[in-house]
């Protein structure tokens, strides 16, 4: 999902110097997760600026993560959900629309889905949900005109479904529907995170008689989604489906400053569970607000319940140093890392020597403090985050140096071993210098670079930086060559280890123009061509094999294979420095009674918030 | 005059058809990147960005994309007239952000100029017939404070004291006047005050200015020598004369301000026309820059040309050929 953009904000935090008061703050935050459910009031979420909606709520692109946590906490229900809780049992799939979760069969291949009976969309489609809408949701995904951003985790697991993509087919045959309430699939192998993939919301079911007036529009159908979970937006109910031309928005989103949900009065709570979702609020409301000192005064003040927003200096001291407003303040795993990466083709960083040194010489305590210290994350020192791996690497820690301020004997030592011209393990070859570093224009970006800039002057690499207002476009085109930037991290799009690997380390994932594997992981000499890279392209290592045994596997074995990967890079291919792993901070008001997080969405567990009325 | 009028508006077509031309100049020239991928999510295929390009528009040339443009706005598109076509940021047509945020910004405007109107003229003529006495250094010093205090700055001590602590005004956030007319005014009260309060200042020192230099013509002279009153001296002669820069200046920033109360509308929430234009330019939304855009050029021009008729009537000495 779209990192959230409060992670900007905890970088002002350092400036306040209250990081000792974070370590306090952090056992404080996650002591109240839970408290007194009681049904009725309106929760009301404060959003900074604009809503920034990846496909403008349309769920077969939306990937914002808080439009996660809406679509799949409130408005909508897949086969398959969550209990929307914290930790890891937030992670494991429960049934939702489905009787239960399936156990997978021919050889892992095939995934059999049984259909609750009762459950209907919201008005004014009023009808019973089938497999047929399920089936309709995913060939919308298939169908690229539709702007489906995850259709690349379906896309060749499923049967038939890239002869769908590409009009070769009528229908994907992989996904059959013998019945209204059954739903088969089948895929082409055994793919351990299938359903995960199917808890994304692109996947849920939606009603053809509605989104069928949106094809080839990618993000209109936003504005007329029908609801299938507990809440849908309000004014669906005046919605005029008799033909497409009578369709007009609903009134309770504009696209721009509001999103209001109310209560869909075809939800049957018989058919859900209250350990997924409790819906306690009558109302929910998602306000825009341009004023971002004008959020915290109103969450302070009762007028708002929680926020997304970039908290000041002034609101994390208030909250950090206030007992009676420290239990207001949460600060929780969110599944995603902070790092440095650097480029397997370009000097110096080709030679896995320089790259170890990098990551001994890089003071990860210090840059984790740019961004606020522990409220914000831990030091990080491998890829995968030790949420992902069920915590089978909370020990590994392969660049270990006190304090994790890094170490610089180390660092020289690493560095003489490198094909780079050196003295005394200092680089003096002209191959370090000068060294084009990407960066952006963020607060934190100043308080990040001149660390980076002073760790690795000491072992000789000395950089140009280019700050660039918005610098993925740049890292992420191959033919810039650019050989290191500070600016990317990335969070988990579902619960399973291969989000991280597959999107940023596997060879076939590296294209041109929106390329995530910046550090070219697995870069074949057949594609340095047309990706426009030049550098050293001789035998580039790639962890493409074992990271496609990992993904046939389920479970323990599962995740076994992906911390074995996570070591190999870490330690032999040394993409990256690896620095924080991120938390997510919440901020709510005193009106809340209730309030638990949401690990699969990274956000508020709106399924289960209590507000007084 | 209506052949004045006719020669106005071409010109101001041609004036807001080089403002376009400088806009989409100004983003094609823009190195911020690709704006497909900003659509084409965390891991695109070139396929998808190639589609999206294509979606936006993006894989035609510029000058193309600026034809059909213009072509729309005259002729109107899917969305309605003038059409301003769809903002992907957004999920909505242009037309349907520029019609929601429109009110916002003109009630805005209209309650802070009917504000400093009153206030600054008032103030002015006051400090101007009453020179060197305390009234007229009182003026001067409102004036200084008025243009010396920031609008971000007063915006936020006016929300602290008169919302936070004394409760005496409505927060931030927009009301529509149509639901509720209290909350509409309690809301708005402090944003008028607030930008009122650097137009007042301004607007007291040139009237101040203007009706001294004013006030030492011959023909002020001439109707005191008449034994006309002090109060018809000021206001039917003096004054009026005196008006005209006052109109000029007023026009403009009016016109101005359409799209550029951008801090005033931020600082107290109310998401009007310059607040979708800067959120529009940080996000990279073309259409929604440019339909803002379009608006404010448009909204220069008509408000310069009831400017130059108000001269007409505000100078008899002013005739259009």
């Amino acid at each position: 999902m779209q990192p959230a953009r409060r992670w900007v904000a905890v970088s002002i935090a350092a400036l306040c110097g209250v990081a000792a008061l974070t370590a306090v703050l952090v056992s404080a935050a996650s002591a109240e997760p839970s408290g007194q459910s009681a049904k009725g009031g309106t929760y009301r979420v404060g959003w900074e600026s604009s809503f920034g909606f990846t496909n403008n709520f349309d769920p077969t692109g939306e990937y914002l993560a808080n439009a996660f946590a809406i679509n799949t906490n409130l408005l909508l229900r897949g086969l398959i959900g969550y209990n929307h809780v914290e930790g890891p049992a937030g992670a494991i799939v429960v049934p939702d629309l489905a009787t239960s979760v399936p156990k997978p069969t021919n050889g892992g291949k095939r995934y059999t889905f049984k259909l609750k009976n009762g459950i209907k969309f919201g008005p004014p489609v009023n009808r019973e949900i089938t497999s047929k809408d399920v089936k309709y949701a995913l060939e919308r995904m298939a169908r690229p005109k539709n702007g489906a951003q995850y259709a690349f985790y379906l896309s060749g697991v499923i049967k038939g479904w890239e002869a769908y993509s590409k009009g070769e087919a009528k229908s994907i045959s992989g996904i059959r529907t013998p019945s209204a309430k059954t739903v088969v699939f089948d895929l082409t192998a055994p793919t351990g995170d299938f359903l995960l993939r199917l808890g994304m919301p692109a996947t849920f079911p939606m009603p053809e008689e509605v989104a069928k007036c949106f094809e080839g529009k990618p993000g209109e159908y936003g504005r007329y989604v029908i609801a299938s979970g507990p809440y849908m937006i309000e004014g669906s109910d005046n919605l005029d489906i008799s033909s497409c031309k009578t369709l007009k928005p609903i009134s309770g989103f504009d696209g721009q400053t509001k999103l209001t949900l109310v209560r869909n009065p075809n939800y049957n709570p018989k058919t859900d569970s209250p350990k997924a979702r409790e819906n306690n609020p009558d109302r929910f409301e998602f306000i825009v607000n341009s004023n971002l000192e004008d959020i915290y005064a109103k969450v302070g003040a009762g007028e708002l319940e929680d926020e997304y927003a970039t908290a000041s200096p002034k609101v994390f001291r208030e909250y950090s140093t206030s007992p009676s407003k420290r239990k207001y303040l949460h600060s929780n795993w969110a599944d995603g890392d902070y790092y440095i990466t650097m480029n397997l083709t370009q000097p110096p960083f080709d030679d896995v020597h320089v790259r170890k040194a990098m990551n001994w010489i890089i003071d990860r305590s210090a840059l984790t403090k740019a961004w606020g210290g522990a409220v914000s994350g831990v030091v990080a020192q491998h890829i995968i985050p030790d949420t992902m791996l069920g915590g089978r690497l909370t020990n590994y820690r392969p660049f270990k140096t006190p304090g994790d301020r890094g170490s610089l004997a180390k660092a020289k030592a690493e560095m003489a071993k490198s094909k780079y011209a050196t003295s005394g393990g200092v680089c003096t070859d002209k191959a370090c210098k000068g060294v084009l570093l990407i960066t952006d224009v963020r607060s934190v970006d100043k308080l990040l670079l001149p660390q980076v800039q002073s760790d690795a002057g000491k072992i000789g690499i000395t950089f140009t930086v280019r700050s660039v207002n918005g610098a993925y476009p740049v890292i992420q085109t191959t033919s810039k060559n650019i050989p290191i930037s500070t600016r990317p991290r990335w969070f988990k799009d579902y619960a399973d280890p291969s989000t991280f690997i597959d999107p940023l380390f596997k060879g076939s994932s590296i294209i041109p123009s929106g390329n995530t594997n910046y550090a070219l992981v697995g870069l074949k000499p057949s594609q340095v061509k047309a990706l426009g890279i030049k550098g050293n392209v001789t035998n580039v290592p790639s962890i493409d094999k074992q990271a496609d045994a990992c993904a046939k596997l389920i479970g323990n074995a599962r995740l076994n294979c992906y911390a074995k990967l996570d070591k190999t890079l870490t330690e032999t291919i040394v993409p990256w420095v690896p620095y924080m792993s991120a938390k997510t901070v919440t901020i709510i008001g005193p009106k809340v009674t209730k309030w638990n997080f949401d690990q699969n969405a990274a956000f508020t567990a709106l399924a289960h918030v209590a507000v007084s009325k | 005059m209506v052949l004045y009028i006719v020669r106005r508006t071409l010109w101001a077509v041609l004036v807001i058809l080089i403002v376009l031309l400088l806009t989409y100049a100004v983003f094609y020239l823009m190195p911020a990147g690709d704006p497909a991928l900003r659509f084409a999510g965390k891991s695109p295929t070139p396929e998808s960005i190639a589609l999206i390009r294509h979606r936006l528009g993006l894989d035609q040339p510029w000058y193309t994309q600026y034809g059909k443009f213009v072509k729309n706005f005259f002729t109107g598109d899917e969305y309605g007239w003038p059409g301003l076509g769809y903002s992907y940021v957004n999920g909505v047509p242009v037309l349907d952000q520029v019609k929601e945020r429109t009110p916002r910004t003109l009630l805005l405007i209209a309650g802070a100029a009917t504000i400093w109107l009153v206030v600054g003229v008032s103030i002015g003529v006051l400090s101007a017939v009453k020179r060197r006495t305390f009234a007229d250094r009182a003026a001067m010093g409102f004036v200084l404070f008025g243009i010396s205090a920031p609008v971000f700055w007063l915006g936020l001590m006016a929300l602290f004291i008169f919302w936070n602590k004394l409760h005496w005004t409505g927060g931030t956030g927009y009301v529509p006047i149509t639901e509720n007319p209290t909350g509409f005014f309690s809301h708005m009260i402090l944003p008028w005050t607030v930008l009122a309060l650097l137009f007042a200042a301004i607007y007291t020192r040139m009237t101040r200015n203007t009706l001294l230099e004013t006030l030492g013509e011959d023909y002020i002279r001439t109707a005191r020598a008449k034994g006309l009153s002090e109060r018809t001296v000021i206001v039917h002669h003096a004054l009026r004369a005196s008006l005209i820069p006052i109109v000029t200046m007023f026009g403009m920033d009016v016109a101005l301000l359409v799209g550029g109360a951008i801090i005033t509308e931020s600082v107290f929430n109310i998401q009007g026309l310059g607040w979708l234009a800067i959120t529009g330019t940080l996000n990279q939304d073309l259409p929604t820059v440019l339909g803002v855009v379009m608006l404010g050029a448009v909204a220069v021009v008509i408000m310069n040309l009831f400017v130059d008729i108000a001269y007409a009537f505000l100078d008899p000495r002013v005739r259009y050929a």
